[in-house]
């Protein structure tokens, strides 16, 4: 498990290859039909501008096409029959989804729109005739909004302005017809009607809208829709759609959904999370999902919990790893600790310590190599890795048997042969010792009240045993002398109640010290805080001789402090000659 | 009476004051009588001495500005520095600890008391009292205060002026040479003229007294050449077996932080004065400085084999068991403490102690009532009072509980354990925010504590103040590693941030 080195070969790295780009926007494939397998990314650029798809050849950037839209996915996939076998790549953005043949621009599809409020469409046809007030237009708008009903774009935008571009905004758009429109959130493919390798595939895609559309790939019409209770964020399909298909999606509600051919129902075979989902992957019959609390689970297609894995730091993203030459099947996870874990089942394999964290990774064949994993990086960066032919991947399983901590002698002293004859002693004077000790606690009880009266006669105390007045004092004294800093804390330990008009003094002996602030006037004690006053004292003395200082608070019009500190000051080092 | 063998008598009786003032008054008469004036040194060196081979504080500045330091990041158990990297015998949840980390010691000496403060903050803010608090060099703190006191003793200005000695003539003459060498250097403190004298000397002996190179050793390790001081340490032990180069060289190792190194030397001297217990003594300090209790407990034990009445052995065995859950055996050590005339508040407090929790709870109180009676400052009087409430609580009486807590937190201002307990009874009575603010008043007086990070994590957590909860959950894995308590919360904590 030291690095990767004897497993993988390091075939190409770019730290700076300036590729901003998760999972879902790489793939692998053949898209010119000559056997040499091509990289294709749709890169996010650095944010609002710079999306780009870009297609390399080996390590090379063969083309390079503008996209409008972040890009939410991007999938290769054969459209018709036609020889040479080229696929089309489709990537999703916005509302659209534009598909690229032969790496030219070929054909946009739109998300058809959703259904319009009829009260608002209503209100926006009577604004393009002029028959209502824009102002009572707003507030029904409002009220609509307030009552949880979906708005369009439009509306919204219009009840962000303020009153005064109401009507310019209004008159700019009202004869423009409105649309309700969606965006698309994760994007895969199914097979058709047969599973070749080659065979013609349908586009499957989540909405913001929480649905799910099935295309067909030739004429780009909605073969199938499906409702969800919540917004899909990842998704993964098996079978075929003219025979019988399953789609799990997970969502951003935290709950994992099955849908199948012809059932209605999504809430049957449901998973629930404990966190939310940031990575879901299938292999076989297994669904792995990766949530945010830094764990990796593992369920049937029925839904049962298989297991749990925790992992050492927050996962970033999930990826199979398919190996057909040695039937090797697993999941990549890549972690913010900068490193990816390969786990087969529950076990963990192999360890990929990496320079930066990975963001994003196919594994699959690139160029003519069949296992390639290709991974982006935060900052950027372009890693290619090979997997040698004679890595072996080995699972260690956990020993069975009763944990380690179980066979750990707990260090507890033995009882001594003094303890038996003290209890000896007990079990036979015990009426003596029990008297004893009652009539000593009983005199206790009584040193300690005259103790604690006297105490708070003399308010002697830190702490304010004065229900009007509830607050605590505590003093330092820091620094090495002559000079030093003293400072008094004081903090109101009520919930509610405030003090105010308060005083602090200090009693010191004036041959000794010289305090340069001498009282101290508090402001008023908000409950809870803590308030720092601080002082500068003069050691006076320099033959190391101190004494105690008394910090009161005092309250005009009474004679006694409300609470008394009283430090003991350091020895003041004197200046040394060396 | 010959008014010099009355001298001697005196100086033999420790009555060094009437001593110096017979030996005055023979030197007023006669000024060149050697005998007086080599007396006289020896009594006025002898009122301000202080044993030179036993350990020392380290001041401020050793510690900040310490260039002896090879490893920051030394291996577990070989520094003094990072205590708690080796620990064997019971945990910091049984036995307090220190701020410095370590456990507390059954014998207060110079250098148990804190260890090393990780911060200038911390070092700077002298927490307690004068007797705590640390000097700023050793160099300054403890010798020049003895300086002055001893000017003091003298109005009429010193008895012999070194500005002017010829220290040429007097090194050439090893009868008068050793008293002067120790009246300069313990009375005067002037440690630069006595390394001066000390090295006219040892040339003078044709480098083969070992008195003498010790005494250069003693020098240099005063003036931090620590080096210096075990080159001249080793050559003393190549020619000569003696203890004292012997208890300086593991001084000197000790300082440099080589503990292991100190533990070795020691054992080599063992081999050539077996059954030595302040050699022992000193391996028993050392195993106790890196956390190895078991270790020190087994030297210390040793020690009593050779010396049944040494009282820092007898009192560290008894902190042990007490720690250890054996405080029946700890009562049979302190019972022989005080047979051995040792009375004072500190003993019949941990008596007091002992006694309730081995059951003998008829002789609890009478001790912890002795002790308040003996108790000398308000410092003793709070940790008894704290004591107290301790007893207190194991009776359920949590009204005289919270009362004895009151009364140690107002002898003591700063005792941070009461204000703990007290937070913790305030809790009890359903007063939140009062509990709220002991136990931040607690953490923020003595940050080593674990409990009071980790209570008041525990009550922000309950009051949903999940951030709070959280850095203090934090403070207390820092201050206690192991602490279970702290650890879960802190991974429910971590949960519940990572949750939906």
């Amino acid at each position: 498990m030291s690095g990767g080195n004897e497993k993988w070969l390091d075939a190409y790295h770019d730290p700076v290859a300036s590729l901003y780009t998760f999972t879902q926007c790489l793939t692998l494939s053949d898209i010119q039909a000559d056997g040499d397998w091509k990289l294709i990314v749709a890169d996010l650029g650095t944010g609002s501008y710079d999306m780009k798809l870009k297609v390399y050849k080996n390590t090379t950037l063969m083309s390079e096409h503008t996209i409008i839209d972040l890009p939410t996915g991007v999938v290769t996939f054969y459209m018709d029959t036609l020889e040479p076998r080229t696929p089309a790549i489709a990537v999703a953005s916005g509302p659209y989804i534009y598909v690229y043949k032969n790496l030219r621009p070929y054909f946009k599809f739109t998300l058809p729109p959703l259904d319009i409020h009829p009260m608002e469409e209503d209100l926006w046809n009577q604004a393009k005739d002029d028959q209502v007030n824009v102002f009572s237009m707003r507030d029904m708008l409002e009220s609509l909004r307030q009552e949880g009903c979906s708005l369009t774009v439009r509306t919204l935008r219009l009840l962000q302005l303020e009153p005064n571009n109401i009507e310019a905004f209004v008159n700019v758009h009202k004869n423009t017809p409105l649309k309700k429109q969606t965006v698309i959130t994760c994007l895969t493919t199914m097979k058709k009607s047969v599973a070749d390798e080659d065979a013609i595939s349908c586009l499957v895609l989540g909405t913001e809208s929480k649905s799910i559309y099935i295309l067909d790939p030739e004429a780009f019409t909605v073969l199938a829709t499906m409702d969800l209770p919540s917004v899909p964020v990842f998704i993964s399909v098996n079978g075929l759609f003219d025979v019988d298909y399953r789609i799990v999606v997970s969502c951003r509600n935290g709950c994992v959904y099955t849908l199948k051919r012809g059932s209605k129902d999504v809430t049957k075979h449901m998973i629930e999370l404990n966190s939310q989902p940031v990575g879901m992957e299938r292999i076989n019959k297994n669904i792995y999902v990766a949530c945010m609390d830094e764990t990796l689970h593992c369920f049937t297609s029925k839904g049962k919990k298989l297991w749990t894995v925790r992992m050492p730091a927050s996962i970033m993203t999930l990826e199979v790893i398919d190996y057909k030459p040695r039937s090797f099947a697993g999941i990549l996870v890549s972690l913010s600790n900068q490193e990816v874990h390969i786990y087969k089942e529950k076990f963990l394999v192999d360890v990929l310590k990496m320079d930066d964290v990975v963001t994003g990774m196919r594994f699959g064949r690139f160029g003519r190599e069949d296992g390639t994993l290709v991974m982006s990086t935060k900052r950027g960066g372009l890693y290619v890795k090979i997997l040698k032919r004679t890595a072996k991947f080995e699972e260690r399983d956990m020993s069975a048997g009763p944990p380690a901590a179980q066979n750990v002698k707990l260090n507890v002293p033995r009882k001594t042969k003094l303890f038996v004859d003290q209890t000896q002693r007990e079990r036979e004077n015990g009426v003596s010792m029990h008297r004893t000790f009652q009539r000593d606690l009983a005199l206790l009880r009584l040193k300690v009240m005259r103790e604690y009266v006297k105490a708070l006669d003399n308010s002697m105390n830190p702490i304010s045993s004065d229900p009007m007045e509830p607050i605590k004092l505590s003093a330092h004294v820091q620094g090495i002398g002559p000079t030093f800093k003293f400072t008094v804390k004081l903090q109101n330990t009520s919930l509610t109640q405030a003090c105010s008009n308060l005083l602090i003094t200090f009693d010191y002996d004036d041959k000794l010290y010289d305090f340069r602030k001498k009282l101290v006037q508090v402001p008023m004690l908000v409950p809870g805080l803590t308030y720092d006053f601080e002082t500068f004292v003069d050691c006076l003395n320099d033959k190391g001789v101190t004494e105690n200082v008394k910090v009161y608070v005092l309250k005009p019009g009474k004679s006694v402090p409300i609470i008394t500190g009283v430090v003991s000051m350091p020895v003041s080092e004197s200046i040394v000659v060396v | 009476m010959d008014p010099l063998y009355l001298a001697y008598s005196y100086f033999r009786r420790r009555k060094y004051k009437e001593c110096v003032e017979i030996t005055t008054k023979i030197l007023e008469k006669n000024p060149y009588d050697q005998a007086a004036w080599h007396l006289k040194t020896r009594s006025l060196t002898a009122q301000v001495y202080v044993d030179e081979v036993d350990v020392d504080e380290e001041g401020i500045a050793e510690i900040l500005m310490d260039d002896n330091v090879i490893a920051n990041v030394s291996r577990p158990g070989t520094s003094l520095r990072k205590p708690g990297t080796a620990q064997s015998g019971p945990s910091q949840g049984m036995r307090p600890t220190t701020q410095g980390g370590r456990p507390l010691s059954g014998f207060v000496r110079p250098g148990t008391q804190s260890g090393r403060p990780g911060t200038m903050e911390q070092a700077i803010r002298t927490p307690r009292t004068a007797h705590t608090a640390r000097p700023v060099t050793s160099a300054s703190g403890r010798f020049v205060r003895l300086g002055t006191a001893s000017m003091l003793s003298t109005p009429d200005g010193p008895f012999i002026n070194i500005a002017r000695l010829n220290f040429a003539k007097y090194a050439a003459r090893p009868n008068l040479a050793k008293g002067l060498f120790e009246y300069i250097f313990h009375h005067e403190n002037d440690v630069r003229n006595a390394l001066e004298l000390a090295a006219l000397a040892t040339e003078a002996s044709q480098f083969n007294d070992w008195w003498w190179k010790v005494a250069l050793a003693k020098c240099y390790y005063r003036l931090g050449m620590y080096r210096d001081a075990e080159k001249q340490l080793r050559s003393v032990l190549k020619s000569d077996e003696v203890i004292d180069a012997y208890l300086h060289l593991a001084k000197v190792y000790t300082r440099l932080d080589q503990p292991l190194a100190a533990v070795e030397i020691y054992k080599q001297a063992l081999t050539q004065f077996p059954g030595e217990t302040t050699l022992l003594t000193g391996i028993a300090r050392i195993h106790e400085g890196i956390d190895k209790m078991d270790d020190a407990v087994a030297f210390y034990k040793n020690v009593l084999k050779f010396d049944s009445m040494h009282v820092e052995a007898i009192a560290c065995i008894a902190t042990h068991h007490f720690y250890s859950d054996q405080p029946e055996v700890a009562l049979k050590f302190y019972r022989r403490l005080l047979q051995m005339g040792v009375y004072n508040a500190e003993l019949f407090n941990n008596l007091g102690l002992c006694c309730f929790y081995s059951q003998q709870y008829d002789m609890t109180l009478t001790c912890f009532e002795r002790a308040l009676s003996l108790a000398e400052d308000d410092i003793i009087l709070g940790d008894v009072w704290f004591n107290i409430g301790h007893v207190a609580l194991g009776i359920c009486d949590n009204k005289l509980a919270f009362q004895c807590f009151r009364l140690a937190l107002s002898h003591n201002n700063d005792h941070a354990e009461a204000y703990n307990n007290l937070g913790v009874l305030e809790l009890r009575r359903n007063h939140v925010e009062a509990a709220r603010s002991f136990f931040q008043a607690s953490y923020v007086m003595s940050p080593h504590l674990y409990e009071p990070h980790y209570n008041f994590a525990a009550l922000a957590d309950q009051l949903g103040d999940l951030q709070s909860s959280f850095v203090s959950a934090k403070r207390a894995v820092d201050a206690f590693p192991n602490h279970v308590d702290s650890s879960d919360l802190l991974k429910q904590l971590k949960q519940h941030f990572s949750l939906l």
